[in-house]
């Protein structure tokens, strides 16, 4: 009996609340929001004017609830109108409080909702976090406390009777405490768990508690005192509290004749049981299922199985059906009882209904909770096998089961023979080790040591990592003998314990090493591991050098890696308490191949070793050992220890960062001499580096140096300058010296060159010194195309099977490269050639056959006039790749020549692989684009024709790049009637035509036909058209759709009130403030001039307004005569300071900077501060007129406080930057520019608006510096920004090409994913941006996580308020399997609801801003995660 | 144009089963490739890894060969692998590959 009230009613108790007590919260958000303008809403809500508001709502809200309910639950109504009387009569907080409060218990609700609604319970976890939750605030409301109650009883399904009541009683003495006032439902809820927890008290103690904290009873009161003397079999009790309700008139229900079933029961009076039935049928009450439950009950406790087959046949033919849920308490019963011989009868009648599992879950830990894992077992058992999905593919039935048996303490016997059942049966995977995983979660010693031993019997693995969850438990209770005994364990179950263990897992627990290993000895613990060594090298590391080099010198030492006791030695070494053994292990590391992983030179260990020392150090640590390290540094010098160059570079870089650029030679001195010498590494010229390169290469030459590597630093910066004579020259001169690197940089340039012998030549000459080096994929892509375009096919193709043979490793990148260099040859009309080197690519696996990469031979073809040929092609590579490259060029080829015979086999060929619909489109799209309408509109209207949205798309792209107005004119027309066309869409299209050709009136002309057609207009669309409309001077004939974005930068900031003493004069607004605000200063000014010349009296406050909406608009000159009309009146009066701010804007914005920098040298000496905005555009428009002593000026003038106002140190760079390109001294641009990027402290600083700009002003020359030197930054110094930041800036101004070819280029740039996400989320801040992310995924696909990617893409369409893709975008992504974040459903659902569409998910109950906040926190705590 | 020289060949490996430790997994993803290194950080408090980890490889070659290879199945457990998203910060780690 309690235990089905347990779900059903409980459940849909909550689920009660949720509608009823939503409404306040959300209701006094709406009212917040509509009142935006109002006066506050304060005003509107203070003191009992709040309360009753409140109050009317919930009791608006109850009577409907109550019936909607009513039928699960017949209590409710009477509840509900308790409650809400009881709210109005209650000392109301002020509202703000109030609105906390039900926030949180939204949040709460949620909470405990969902996890009711998806599993029927609620664990003890979630319950007690709640609550500690509400504790904390330090108050508590009424409706939190009757939530918190009602979750304490057979919700916790975990947590044992007692227990649920004890938190049950917590709960409640605790939050009245913190003010909770109780009333009548409180009483009953506990009423409710006490039932549900079996809990024994006497009903007439609690009615004496209730009168005494005068609260009446209800009739729920009295029904469940009824129940409860019931339980006990106390029919007398019951008697008297139904006299009670008979003298009160109050109605009896079924539930009290169910609580008369039980009680007769227990009262050993079975056949009064039975006959409660008969009066109720006498009463007219139809016994329903809790009455035939009650019923079985009984039965069940005496285990007379006739009777309960009796009592089910009984329901059945009285049409009251027992779900599954009902007869669950029976087994229940039965189980208790201990006649669970009869189980298997009420288990055959189960029909497994929708929502068994988790009913039948509940029952599971309840029998378990009570000691009865058998029954629970035989119930496990009829589950179905669920778990065996394609995702995950093992199977894990009984996860819950085995999780809660661990957390019972069930039987050690018992569970290991759950596990092998289990196993054995295949309804779990790996039983014990999930039974294991969750006994060290508990830190539960004898359940895990069990589960071993079982894992051992079954063969699996036992690793030393099992142990480290039970051995935390007794390091942190500093109990060494608890360690010895886990140990113990080990060596019982033949672990051996590694170096990870003994070091951080044990050890630690005692006082030092040596007392370890005695204490392990004493208890026979076997030292001889592999571990114990490695221990006692990593001890001897952190604690005694000299000890440690004895150790390791001795010849009988057995080979360890250095890692092994890495970490051990750096800190050892950070101390310098013993120089002299330092040096010593150094050189013997240097030295001996023992320490070195196999394959690594001794040498470079120990200078990785060194590096690793010095990155340790922390700047203190440096400063404070300088001289010790310097002495150390020498000494190895004096051993002939040698670091190479790379290295070197690398601790320079650190010892610049610990300002001790002094130490730089001693590590210079050390510097393998085969390598460059110091000089390359410190000076970094930023000109003429190819004439100091060469420079210095002579001078090595002349000391017969070795030159590799500066012969490579020149070739490369040769290279870059597209120097080919130069740089083979010089290769011929150091014929010897060339490394691998330098002559793959040479080959490129002699493709690009078309040199092709050249190439081939360096390529040999290059493999004949070292015949197991490879090029990279994009240098044999490059040789392979300059073969082909020299017609050497044969020789080309030979590369392609090298290219397999030594395996190189080809990316999406090199898809791209591969596609251009099959194009490269289409112009030539190289069909054959093109063909040749797909088949070859494609037999070699080399790439992937798609219809781009089979483009090209189309192409070839057709620039060659041969249609035919073309078509071939195309069904030749369906036939051999089964894709096809594109055809649409081959119809319109067709078409335009009228061959007939040829256009019906191509259509016939689309029709078979494609499908009809496919045909038609194309021969659509061919019609279209030919002219030739009249045979178009008769496809298009083809019956059962449906709406393409993606190639109708592709179509109307096409026709806006290469601007061919009328195909698409004739296409909106056409697709009219067209079946799911999207009208809008179609129009915007059109529109965006328009807007390219700046063709306002055609523009205006789609509006009136768009009304014609009763097309509604997105609000995109309508703003596209107001913009175009705007841009031409026209008036905008419709209410333009206000939106919450910003198109263009921030407006003027909004006139405060508050601002200035002098202005809280008391009056009422004045029509010119009015005017003002409505931004028509015009207006205003007129209305002002003709006051003053009255006469009237004016204020500060309304001078002050006015100029700034003149100065917004930007009538300076206007602003500046009623500044001087203030200045005459009133003699002190002084702009505001948001007025000021107006004035260098407005002025900086014109261009007039030398008055905007006049402003801000006089504010600064009046010691005011003009706004972060003010300074950024008096900069930029300082940069823009080529003003460089300007920016340092206002750099000078704001040095002290621009940490203040947040200005970035780049803002200056990048506008100094762009002051000098206006100069047309590109070079002192750069200067200032790498200056930034080679410091390793600013490499990630963004210069994008130089880009920008320069791009924006088309100064090819300038871009192209620009561009070099970012390349040159990207390639030779790592220093990847500058090319991210012009790469995506290439992409903003839609210069597509270019910006592939950089990619081609630079492939790191790939990899710079922060900047490319910040891209795209910057894109999809703005509406309409969406195309630029998709050029960039087309791009680069893989630079974001799908699922990220999507959350953006969501995003984009929700600002374009693009359903439709939203809702396309939404199911490619289920059909992903990613992860669908909450906000992207939210902002899906919210786009459904505007749509009028019912959304098919639950949506989201939270604000946007609470998934937002969420999504953000999990990016940074999985970031933190990453980087622990 | 060399390719540039700071490459790491690094594999980010989630959804790793608790029963597995740093020695099984530089052992399964020895089999792409020489492995450098292999982080699998364990959290201090519970005594259970974090359930991912990080694998070095020395070559270009092995971390491909890992990419390529899909499932990754370990022990029964489908391991999630991908190119590690995290940048290695600044040039200080970079120098060296």
């Amino acid at each position: 009996m309690s235990f089905h009230c347990a779900t059903s009613e409980n459940m849909a108790a909550l689920l009660r609340s949720a509608r009823l007590l939503k409404c306040s919260p959300l209701g006094l958000l709406q009212i917040s929001c509509t009142k935006r303008t109002g006066p506050p809403l304060r005003l509107l809500f203070s003191g009992p004017l709040g309360a009753r508001g409140t109050g009317v709502c919930s009791r608006h809200i109850s009577p409907a609830s109550g019936n909607a309910s009513s039928r699960v639950w017949p209590f409710t109504a009477g509840c509900v109108r308790n409650y809400s009387v009881a709210t109005e009569q209650k000392d109301e907080p002020g509202i703000p409080v109030r609105s906390d409060q039900a926030q949180q218990f939204d949040w709460a609700l949620a909470k405990l909702d969902s996890s009711v609604r998806r599993t029927g319970r609620i664990t003890k976890a979630q319950l007690t976090r709640i609550f500690q939750e509400i504790c904390k605030k330090g108050y508590s409301s009424g409706n939190q406390a009757l939530l918190l109650l009602r979750s304490c009883g057979s919700l916790l399904p975990e947590v044992p009777l007692e227990e649920r009541t004890k938190l049950a009683h917590r709960v409640w003495e605790k939050l009245q405490k913190l003010g909770a006032v109780y009333d009548a439902s409180h009483y009953n809820a506990l009423l409710k768990v006490y039932l549900q927890n079996e809990f024994k008290f006497t009903p007439t103690d609690f009615l004496a508690k209730m009168e005494e904290a005068n609260v009446q009873p209800n009739r729920v009161t009295y029904q469940r005192l009824i129940a409860a003397y019931c339980q006990n079999g106390d029919i007398e009790g019951a008697s008297t509290i139904l006299g009670f309700m008979k003298t009160k008139d109050l109605p009896i229900t079924e539930a009290v004749f169910n609580s008369l079933v039980t009680g007769h029961a227990k009262a050993g009076d079975i056949e009064s049981a039975q006959n409660i039935l008969t009066v109720m049928n006498g009463a007219g009450i139809q016994p329903g299922p809790d009455t035939y439950v009650a019923l079985l009950n009984a039965y069940a406790e005496k285990g007379d199985q006739d009777n309960l087959k009796k009592t089910m046949d009984a329901a059945e033919s009285a049409e009251c059906s027992l779900m599954d849920r009902d007869l669950m308490p029976v087994i229940f019963t039965l189980a208790k009882a201990g006649h669970q011989e009869h189980i298997p009868h009420i288990v055959e009648r189960l029909r497994h209904d929708r929502g068994y599992v988790p009913d039948a879950m509940n029952l599971c830990l309840s029998l378990i909770t009570q000691g009865l894992e058998d029954t629970a077992f035989e119930i496990l058992k009829t589950f179905p096998n669920l778990q065996s999905d394609g995702f995950n593919n093992e199977t894990s039935l009984g996860n819950f089961f085995l999780r809660h048996c661990v957390d019972m303490e069930t039987p050690l016997e018992k569970i290991c023979s759950f596990c092998k059942e289990l196993q054995e049966s295949n309804m779990h995977a790996a039983p014990a080790s999930f039974t294991l995983f969750v006994a060290l979660e508990n830190q539960n010693t004898a359940i895990s040591l069990a589960m071993m031993k079982l894992l051992k019997e079954l063969d699996l693995p036992i690793r030393p990592h099992y142990f480290w969850p039970l051995l935390i438990r007794h390091l942190k209770s500093k109990n060494p003998a608890g360690v010895v005994e886990v140990l113990k364990s080990m060596q019982d179950l033949k672990v051996k314990p590694d170096i990870e263990t003994l070091s951080q897992y044990v050890c630690p627990a005692f006082a030092n090493i040596e007392e370890a290993r005695h204490s392990l000895k004493d208890a026979g613990i076997s030292l001889d591991s592999e571990g114990f060594f490695n221990l006692k090298v990593r001890t001897l590391a952190a604690n005694n050098l000299a000890e440690l080099h004895t150790f390791l010198s001795d010849p009988s030492c057995p080979a360890t890696e250095l890692i092994v006791f890495r970490m051990s030695l750096v800190n050892n070494f950070k101390t310098f308490s013993d120089v002299e053994s330092m040096v010593k292990i150094t050189e013997l590391l240097s030295k001996d191949k023992r320490f070195s992983k196999e394959g690594t030179k001794p040498s470079d260990t120990s200078a990785f070793f060194l590096y690793n020392v010095i990155d340790n150090m922390s700047e203190a640590e440096v400063h404070r050992n300088e001289y010790k390290l310097r002495q150390y540094l020498s000494q190895l010098k004096d051993k002939n220890i040698t670091l190479t160059l790379n290295i070197c570079r690398g601790i320079k870089n650190l010892l610049q960062s610990y300002q001790v650029p002094e130490l730089m030679k001693d590590v210079f001195a050390l510097v393998d001499h085969d390598g460059a010498g110091s000089e390359a590494v410190v000076g970094i010229g930023n000109e003429g580096r190819v004439y100091s390169l060469e420079k210095k290469l002579a001078k090595k030459k002349a000391e017969t140096q070795p030159l590799e590597t500066i012969l490579k630093l020149t070739i490369q910066s040769l290279v870059a300058e597209e120097k080919l004579m130069r740089a083979l020259k010089l290769k011929r001169q150091h014929e010897d010296e060339m490394t691998t690197p330098a002559y793959a940089s040479l080959i490129g340039l002699c493709c690009r060159h078309n040199n092709v012998e050249e190439a081939l030549n360096l390529k040999r000459e290059m493999t004949r010194k070292d015949t197991s080096v490879k090029l990279d994929g994009t240098k044999y892509i490059a040789l392979v195309q300059c073969l082909a375009k020299n017609d050497r096919m044969d020789e080309a193709v030979e590369l392609l099977k090298e290219m397999k043979e030594k395996e190189v490793v080809l990316h999406d990148k090199h898809t791209t490269l591969l596609f251009h260099m099959l194009f490269s040859l289409a112009t030539k009309g190289g069909a054959p050639a093109i063909q040749r080197l797909q088949e070859s690519m494609f037999t070699l696996g080399l790439a992937k056959p798609n219809s781009n990469l089979l483009s090209p031979l189309v192409t070839a073809y057709i620039e060659s006039e041969d249609l035919s040929g073309a078509l071939e092609a195309v069904i030749g590579c369906q036939k051999r790749y089964n894709h096809m490259p594109p055809i649409h060029r081959i119809i319109v080829g067709l078409v335009e020549k009228g061959d007939t015979e040829l256009l019906q086999k191509a259509m016939d060929f689309v029709s078979k692989e494609r499908g009809e619909m496919a045909m038609l489109y194309d021969l659509f799209f061919a019609f279209l684009q030919t002219g030739r309408y009249r045979e178009a509109r008769k496809i298009i209207e083809t019956p059962g024709l449906r709406a393409r949205p993606a190639r109708i798309q592709w179509f109307a792209e096409k026709c806006i790049n290469t601007n061919q107005i009328e195909p698409l004119e004739q296409m909106l027309d056409m697709t009219q009637k067209l079946f799911e066309c999207d009208r809008d869409e179609m129009y915007s299209y059109l529109l965006r035509q328009y807007e390219a050709t700046n063709d306002w009136k055609k523009a205006e002309g789609l509006w009136t036909k768009m009304q014609e057609e009763n097309v509604i207009p997105r609000e995109r669309t309508l703003l596209m058209l107001a913009k175009i409309l705007k841009m031409n001077g026209q008036e905008v004939p419709f209410d333009v759709p206000k939106t919450w974005y910003q198109e263009e930068a921030p407006p003027a900031p909004k006139p405060k009130v508050e601002d200035g003493a002098s202005f809280r004069s008391p009056i009422i607004q004045s029509p010119i403030i009015a005017l003002c605000k409505e931004d028509k200063a015009q207006e205003a000014l007129k209305m002002f001039k003709e006051a003053n010349d009255e006469g009237s009296a004016t204020n500060a406050l309304i001078y002050d307004h006015l100029i700034r909406s003149l100065l917004a608009e930007g009538s300076f000159k206007d602003a500046m005569e009623v500044k001087n009309i203030a200045t005459a009146s009133i003699p002190t009066f002084q702009m505001s300071p948001a007025a000021n701010d107006l004035y260098i804007i407005t002025n900086s914005m014109k261009g007039q900077v030398y008055d905007a920098l006049e402003r801000m040298r006089s504010l600064m000496q009046a010691n005011q501060r003009p706004s972060r905005l003010a300074i950024t555009r008096l900069v930029q428009a300082l940069g823009n007129s080529g003003n460089v002593s300007g920016i340092q000026e206002v750099q000078q003038l704001i040095k002290d406080y621009s940490k203040a106002v947040n200005l970035s140190s780049m803002m200056f760079v990048n506008n100094t930057a762009v002051a000098h390109i206006k100069n047309g001294d590109v070079d002192s641009a750069m200067e200032a520019l790498e200056a930034v990027y080679t410091n390793p402290d600013t490499q990630s600083l963004s210069m994008a608006s130089v880009f920008k700009k320069t791009l924006e002003d088309n100064n090819d020359k300038a871009l192209d510096k620009l561009s070099a030197m970012a390349e040159r930054l990207a390639n030779h110094f790592a220093c990847y920004r500058p090319a991210s930041d012009l790469f995506l800036q290439l992409l903003d101004a839609d210069k597509v090409e270019d910006a592939k070819f950089m990619l081609a280029r630079i492939n790191a740039l790939a990899e710079q994913k922060d900047v490319l996400v910040s891209y795209m989320s910057q894109k999809a801040q703005i509406p309409g941006q969406l195309g630029k992310i998709k050029t960039l995924l087309s791009l680069i696909p893989d630079f974001a996580e799908k699922d990220v990617v999507n959350t953006y893409l969501m995003k984009c369409h929700a600002n374009d308020n693009e359903f439709s893709s939203a809702k396309a975008l939404y199911e490619e992504w289920q059909k992903s399997g990613g992860k669908i974040d909450k906000l992207s459903l939210k902002r899906l659902a919210v786009m459904y609801r505007e749509s009028g569409e019912v959304v098919p998910f639950e949506e989201p109950p939270e604000t946007f801003k609470f998934y937002a906040d969420k999504l953000r926190d999990r990016g940074a705590t999985s970031q933190k995660k990453a980087e622990t | 144009m060399a390719a540039p020289s700071k490459k790491v060949f690094e594999v980010f490996v989630s959804k790793i089963p608790w029963t597995l430790a740093g020695k099984e997994m530089k052992e399964y993803f020895a089999q792409f490739g020489p492995v450098k290194k292999c982080l699998l950080p364990f959290d201090k408090e519970t005594g259970f890894h974090k359930g991912f980890c990080w694998v070095g490889f020395t070559t270009e070659e092995g971390l491909n060969n890992a990419l390529q290879k899909d499932p990754h199945t370990l022990e029964g457990a489908k391991l999630q692998v991908q190119k590690n998203r995290r940048q290695f910060e600044g040039p200080k780690d970079a120098e060296y590959d």
